[in-house]
């Protein structure tokens, strides 16, 4: 029933995000998407993508929340209460698919790995690579900021 | 609960999101959604093995690495033209190629 709930609340803050006029309310819902994702996560046993989920979702949020008040326009306009109930009836609505219709066949994948053997034993050098794009990435910003500080 | 249908309808919500809205924000937000729907294939095809979630860091890393390319992209196309609507900066776009033709032409 837990995964039912958190699939229409998922399609009900989808909706939101995208049909909302005033942005900073969409990025709020989409807060909404990674929160539910995240739960759904942790809940089907996948604990390190919840964590992961959150520690994204929170960062891609910060960032949004500071773009939409840069970007967006300045007096921000109240959402109709008739409209808003209106996407939170077509939430619900298209959620009814996933809750009661069924395509999955084969749930077993035939591999039995636990998370550490996959990360390092079988996507070691990957995730290596990952991790020195992300620091060359860092230290490229470092640079950069220090550059126009010095100037 | 099928989670192949949630994540296609929400993949289609993101793919409408993409096609229909003209601000740019939101067409960011259609993107994340897209990716939300691929992520959470990753891991509910392959919840009880670790191998979904040892995949799904790439699949984060490049979501990461996208978002923060486009919202580059965002900044700089909202401060050149002043605005976040799609419509007013095509329009503006093409004046301003307009523009370059017409001159291009008088020389």
């Amino acid at each position: 029933m837990i995964f039912e709930i958190l699939a229409i609340g998922l399609i009900i803050s989808a909706i939101l995000a995208l049909f909302l006029d005033e942005v900073v309310y969409s990025v709020a819902a989409l807060s909404g998407i990674f929160f539910f994702t995240a739960i759904i996560y942790a809940l089907s046993g996948s604990l390190f993508a919840a964590i992961f989920q959150f520690a994204v979702g929170v960062g891609t949020l910060a960032i949004l929340f500071l773009s939409s008040e840069m970007l967006g326009e300045k007096q921000i306009k109240k959402a109709s209460p008739a409209k808003t109930a209106g996407l939170i009836g077509a939430g619900v609505v298209l959620s009814l698919p996933a809750i009661f219709l069924s395509v999955s066949t084969k749930k077993n994948l035939g591999i039995d790995v636990d998370f550490g053997e996959a990360l390092w034993n079988m996507r070691g050098f990957d995730v290596l690579l990952q991790a020195l794009v992300i620091l060359t990435i860092a230290l490229g910003i470092a640079i950069v900021l220090y550059e126009r500080r010095k100037k | 609960m099928d989670f192949v249908i949630l994540a296609l309808i929400m993949l289609a919500i993101g793919i409408y999101g993409l096609l229909t809205n003209r601000q740019l924000l939101k067409v960011f937000i259609s993107i994340e959604l897209i990716a939300t729907a691929a992520t959470l294939n990753f891991v509910m095809l392959a919840s009880p093995h670790g191998l979904g979630e040892a995949l799904l860091i790439l699949a984060f890393s490049v979501d990461t690495a996208v978002s923060a390319v486009i919202l580059a992209l965002l900044v700089l196309v909202s401060k050149r033209y002043g605005t976040g609507d799609l419509s007013k900066i095509i329009a503006e776009m093409q004046e301003n190629a307009e523009k370059e033709e017409s001159e291009v032409e008088a020389q």
